[in-house]
């Protein structure tokens, strides 16, 4: 619903007027310029690079400024150890106004990520508010790998063994780690 | 201020990715800012400030496009529901002008070329106004300013060595005045000509503003003394939050006169601190004043102020989450999705919209029905043309609602939706109601 209003013109983003007259299309919606995202991303970026998450870094691919990479490395104690996860960042046009989209490139065997690499996190999804930053993000998706939540499941499979049998889900996930993620 | 200095250095060193050379060759330019001061959507300074009722911070921009058009919106910090879409606040947005020009220019400079490109404006004050405004004003307060100079040399100077009240005495009576190097040479070498023309800023008043703050350019609209604990209402007019009194439970501007909707606003912190910081000598005898205000004030009646005003904002936002479910829950109320009212600031409008039909602009002019009933003489707040001349029509819901009406939660929460079926079909009455749903939850406490 935010992005439909986000991408239109101003006139658009209110649905048209419901045939009641055709001056009834004004709205507040406003379109956001690409510089203003790009300016944020850049400072954004600017303070990643001063004082960086541990475990995690994160950068623009090439020279596209809403489409970067980030690497993590899996957090001792957890099964995830020693692997390093590779993960795509999407920024919309209208960052910081829509989240980013954070896609796992490395397979990982976790209850919150899916076989596509899909993350189910709510600050990304429903609890996004545009004062979150990449920082916050690359945190939360730091705190996934310690601090797994079996009971907002992806894969309902993993998060089953996760609270009936933790051994044997913590042997399959480092299993998995060392067959995709070294 | 450190932290924001290393970003700006860090920023100005990045390699230029071609979008936007100019904040990198700006970020060469300027001064650094408080981070008292720093948008939490942009991370940028402040640009026509708008202070939320929960007291934080953000831009005119910024809260625009985190504000949700179908539903209530959130802070983006603390995630406190609010329906209104409040005024830029002047006084922050010229304090801030005057602390960092530089900063400033640049950020008016690109936030209206992202204006013209989306053809759509925020509110224009224009620093002619600021000046002039100070021309106007201070001839009539001169002889208070003079009267109070003593005082001011004695007391105030001696910590705050960035007031020189004789200068600023002075320079009101002539603009044209050369300012002595020490003042602003550090300013003054960093402001670019181009961007000051642009802006259609005469240079030496951009220099004269340097640093200029005083106690008058951050002072509460009802006691005159300096801000403490400062609190912004929906229409930005600014108070110390014991200035205020809500009279009959609703909170009426005494600048403007317009409603402050939803309970008491909570103090802007940041603004307190720097206020705190700005002026420590005139803050402290303002704390002194305003604590000893109370102890007398309890010894007449048994609540203070202030704790009357705390108890209320937390009731009324227990209030305020009911009242906003009930019209999402109603299947009746009718919401304009997307579309503001440009009095009070209500975004979505609920219930009557009026439009204006003589306003060319494409975002429209509009109006709720209780300001439209109120006739409202404010102006748009996206720098519409509209005049008392214009004629309103009455616009009903668009379509979207239609589609809406089917999916909303209304069995749970049958009982909010007749409040809200009794607030929409009297309009006016909206005050007696949230007096009554205020009512309601204090019974149980």
């Amino acid at each position: 619903m935010n992005s439909q209003g986000g991408f239109s013109m101003a006139g658009g983003g209110a649905g048209g007027g419901g045939g009641s007259s055709a001056t009834a299309t004004s709205s507040w919606v406003s379109p956001t310029s690409v510089s203003s995202s790009g300016k944020r991303i850049q400072r954004e970026m600017a303070g990643l690079n001063l004082d960086p998450p541990p475990d995690c870094s994160a950068g623009p691919k090439g020279d596209n400024l809403y489409h970067w990479i980030s690497t993590f490395i899996g957090p001792p104690g957890t099964p995830y150890q020693g692997g390093i996860f590779f993960l795509d960042l999407i920024f919309p046009i209208d960052y910081p106004f829509n989240p980013p989209q954070v896609v796992f490139k490395t397979r990982i065997y976790h209850c919150n990520v899916d076989s596509a690499g899909n993350l189910r996190l709510d600050i990304l999804k429903s609890k996004w508010s545009p004062a979150l930053t990449i920082t916050k993000v690359l945190l939360a998706i730091r705190s996934i790998f310690t601090h797994p939540d079996p009971y907002n499941p992806l894969v309902p499979a993993i998060a089953h063994l996760y609270l009936a049998d933790k051994a044997k889900h913590d042997e399959l996930a480092a299993e998995w780690t060392l067959r995709f993620a070294t | 201020m450190g932290k924001g200095k290393v970003i700006n250095d860090a920023v100005k060193n990045f390699e230029v990715t071609g979008i936007d050379h100019y904040l990198l060759v700006d970020a060469d330019f300027e001064e650094e800012f408080s981070d008292y001061f720093r948008c939490c959507v942009c991370l940028d300074l402040l640009y026509k400030p708008i202070v939320l009722t929960c007291g934080h911070v953000s831009c005119f921009w910024c809260v625009n496009k985190s504000m949700s058009g179908m539903r209530e919106s959130n802070c983006p910090i603390c995630r406190h529901p609010y329906n209104h879409f409040p005024t830029v606040c002047q006084m922050l947005h010229f304090l801030l002008f005057k602390l960092y020009p530089t900063v400033y220019m640049r950020r008016e400079k690109q936030t209206l070329e992202e204006e013209k490109e989306m053809a759509l404006f925020s509110p224009q004050f224009g620093y002619e106004a600021c000046n002039s405004d100070q021309q106007h004003h201070h001839p009539r307060d001169q002889q208070h300013a003079l009267d109070s100079g003593a005082f001011r040399n004695g007391e105030f100077c001696a910590s705050t060595q960035q007031i020189e009240p004789v200068k600023f005495v002075s320079m009101i009576q002539a603009p044209t005045m050369s300012i002595p190097n020490e003042v602003c040479d550090e300013n003054c070498t960093m402001i670019r000509a181009d961007s000051v023309e642009e802006n259609n800023l005469p240079e030496d008043k951009s220099n004269i503003n340097c640093k200029q703050v005083s106690v008058s350019d951050v002072q509460c609209s009802t006691c005159k003394h300096l801000l403490f604990h400062p609190v912004v209402l929906n229409c930005g007019h600014v108070f110390c939050e014991t200035c205020i009194s809500p009279v009959n439970e609703m909170l009426t501007c005494q600048v403007c006169q317009s409603l402050h909707p939803r309970g008491s606003p909570k103090v802007c912190v940041y603004f307190d601190h720097f206020l705190q910081e700005h002026f420590p000598t005139e803050y402290a005898m303002r704390m002194e004043a305003v604590q000893a205000k109370q102890v007398h004030v309890k010894s007449q009646h048994p609540i203070t102020c202030s704790t009357k005003a705390g108890e209320k904002s937390f009731q009324s936002s227990s209030a305020t989450t009911r009242e906003n479910l009930s019209w999402w829950a109603d299947p009746h109320s009718k919401v304009h999705f997307g579309v503001g009212c440009d009095s009070c600031g209500v975004y979505p409008i609920v219930g009557d919209r009026y439009k204006c039909k003589d306003c060319v602009e494409q975002v429209g002019f509009d109006l709720c029905g209780d300001c439209y009933n109120t006739c409202s003489k404010r102006p748009g707040r996206f720098n519409q043309q509209h005049t008392s001349e214009h004629k309103f029509e009455l616009v009903k819901p668009n379509v979207i609602n239609r589609v809406f009406e089917n999916e909303s939660p209304a069995p749970i929460l049958s009982g909010d939706a007749q409040d809200s079926n009794r607030n929409s079909s009297a309009s006016a009455a909206t005050h007696p109601d949230r007096a009554e749903d205020e009512n309601e939850t204090q019974t149980p406490r």
